[in-house]
């Protein structure tokens, strides 16, 4: 009788699937003029990255001295927002973490729309795309090669990877979820997640493979997540430029990657979870969990900011020195105070549960969190290259309106993808809350759920 | 086969639908099919299933991933032997990189493939006994059996708690 009480108390399976399916509801007018006002900056973006196709690269200004500049950032800034996404799916998946269940699949979403997006950057810096193939290994008459000692050769296999294996690793999950959408909805949605079900119907055999799939793909993408910002930190650690030769560089950038990824996806849940109604399902307590991760992840990166200086102090290189000089009082000294304050003291607030449940202060430290983290992006990237080696080289980087605006058109085309995907796919996990459906009731019943109740 | 017939009966619960398995077992008979909304560890287990196959072809792709990734880059560094500042044209550090990377992709995709073609996706016909509850909230066991056998495989799934039982055709 016991067992039987505790079958219908708290939330059913069907509450779940309300729940869910209520977010993927026809969207109104308001929704269509925000995914207009996405993809309108997006095609300013897109026409600006047509002209310097036509004209050339000099739209820009790039040129000798800080040639890497905001495209770069932004490629490195977008893998790194990706990567929370990973963390929270995959490594939290195999830690069995409990409260991702409910906010993984924003998580994942988002890793799938920032690697795609910043896959567009090597595209756009170098200038000529068409020649991007030139990255990989190909059978051609003149046995021309990559050079695999390269970093930039490193890059191309780890983000081409991620890319994939994100993608599969989303659709893997994507399945039951998009069969049961399929079982509810009407019309071209219904044609529409019956080609993405591809046919699925919950047999025992088409679970037991799906588990262990899933579960491999889980432990395969946990160190594939770590390697990738390595990796990317390798462009830049691999050279000898001062400000970049920095062995600190791989753990440094794994955990702003890990910073900056959970704090947008924080920037995504607030709106998202009152525009859209689901309070009930993504609650205070799953926003505070996340808060803490931000506050770890601030932590260390803050203590990787003083051991990379640190070591710069100690071993007295009179060129790093000086890089380091101009990088904190030079002419673009106010990046490294704004990095400062966005990513090791505003988020120190952090450490009061009264600001992490605050919803709204929150998405305002989680917003400093993202400029922060783009300008330490661009504070690594550019500034370090105002100072090379070669005096000659010596100039002050300041961005065009072509590099402005396609920077804004990124932000707008990943928010515009995952606009899209939010309302028309399942955005939370019903088969993850379902599995966990005896911890949900209980934890419905310890109010970490009081809209459920 | 003529006289045999498919029973079906739905399940509220995880615990009642294994319960069921379990009764039909003891007295061997074996599920033909379970439907649930949910990956089920105790179901499978219920059911007698060992591990999937999809391990062994995660390590084969892992492991095929990593000789390509060697072959590749050290395959095409001798092809083009360029000297970059002296050093090894085999360079075998950032080989295993490369290495890795593609154990990753290679693993990955074989994990779905290996996925896909065990769980016989994609798949377009509607299986015998499915029904739009059991990707939502009901779980289903599907029997075929002898007409002779139908009262008694009934008689097992209502006791282990079945809400409905009904006879689906074969």
């Amino acid at each position: 009788m016991a067992a039987a009480a505790e079958r219908i108390s708290g939330p059913t399976y069907a509450d779940i699937d309300r729940g869910v399916r209520r977010i993927m509801e026809a969207p109104g007018l308001a929704y269509w003029a925000w995914v207009g006002f996405c993809f309108t900056l997006v095609a300013i973006g897109a026409a600006l990255w047509t002209r310097q196709i036509y004209v050339g690269l000099g739209v820009t200004g790039l040129r000798q001295g800080p040639m890497w500049a905001m495209y770069i950032t932004d490629f490195v800034f977008w893998v790194g927002i990706a990567h929370s996404g990973t963390l929270i799916s995959a490594i939290l998946y195999l830690f069995r973490t409990r409260w991702r269940t409910a906010v993984y699949r924003v998580a994942e979403t988002m890793t799938l729309f920032a690697v795609m997006t910043a896959g567009l950057f090597p595209l756009i810096h170098v200038g000529r795309p068409w020649y991007a193939y030139f990255l990989l290994p190909y059978p051609n008459e003149r046995s021309l090669q990559p050079d695999f000692r390269s970093p930039l050769v490193w890059d191309a296999f780890a983000v081409s990877t991620y890319l994939t294996i994100s993608a599969t690793f989303l659709f893997m999950g994507l399945i039951p979820d998009v069969a049961n959408a399929r079982d509810a909805a009407k019309g071209w949605r219904k044609m529409l997640y019956s080609v993405l079900a591809l046919g699925w119907q919950g047999t025992d055999t088409q679970w037991q493979h799906w588990s262990m799939a899933y579960l491999l793909m889980a432990g395969l993408a946990t160190p594939l997540v770590l390697s990738v910002h390595s990796v990317v930190s390798w462009d830049f650690a691999m050279g000898q430029l001062p400000g970049w030769h920095s062995t600190i560089f791989a753990p440094y950038f794994v955990a702003g990657a890990i910073f900056s990824g959970v704090a947008m996806v924080l920037t995504l849940l607030i709106p998202m979870r009152r525009l859209l109604h689901f309070e009930d399902l993504v609650t205070e307590w799953h926003i505070d969990s996340l808060a803490k991760v931000v506050l770890l992840t601030s932590l260390i990166v803050s203590y990787s900011y003083g051991v990379e200086s640190f070591m710069v102090w100690y071993g007295k290189d009179p060129i790093e020195m000086m890089t380091f000089h101009e990088r904190y009082f030079g002419p673009h000294g106010w990046v490294f105070w704004v990095c400062i304050f966005c990513n090791c003291v505003a988020p120190l607030v952090l450490f009061s549960p009264r600001v992490r449940r605050n919803t709204v202060l929150l998405f305002i430290i989680t917003i400093f969190v993202n400029i922060g983290m783009w300008f330490e992006r661009f504070m690594i990237i550019a500034v370090s290259q105002e100072n090379a080696f070669n005096p000659s080289q010596w100039r002050l980087y300041s961005p065009s309106i072509t590099e402005i605006m396609i920077t804004v058109g990124s932000f707008a085309w990943f928010l515009g993808l995952f606009s899209l995907f939010a309302r028309f796919m399942p955005i939370i996990s019903m088969t993850e809350l379902k599995e966990g459906i005896r911890w949900l009731r209980e934890a419905v019943r310890d109010d970490y759920y009081p809209g459920l109740k | 086969m003529s006289g045999e017939i498919d029973v079906l009966g739905s399940f509220a619960d995880e615990e009642m639908c294994v319960h069921g398995i379990e009764a039909l077992r003891a007295v061997k008979i074996q599920p033909t099919r379970v439907f649930s909304p949910i990956p089920s560890e105790h179901i499978n287990h219920a059911l007698g299933y060992g591990r999937s196959r999809v391990r062994a072809l995660v390590l084969t792709g892992g492991i095929t991933g990593i000789l390509t990734g060697f072959t590749l880059t050290i395959g095409t560094s001798m092809e083009w032997s360029l000297n970059a500042g002296g050093k090894p044209i085999v360079s075998l550090p950032p080989f295993i990189i490369i290495a890795f990377e593609l154990m990753i992709l290679f693993g990955g995709l074989s994990a779905a493939l290996g996925f896909f073609l065990n769980s016989g996706l994609p798949q377009t016909d509607r299986l015998p006994g499915y029904s739009e509850h059991f990707s939502s909230d009901r779980f289903g066991v599907l029997v075929r059996c002898a007409e002779t056998d139908r009262e008694r495989v009934e008689g097992i799934l209502k006791q282990a708690g079945a809400e409905t039982v009904v006879r689906e055709a074969a």
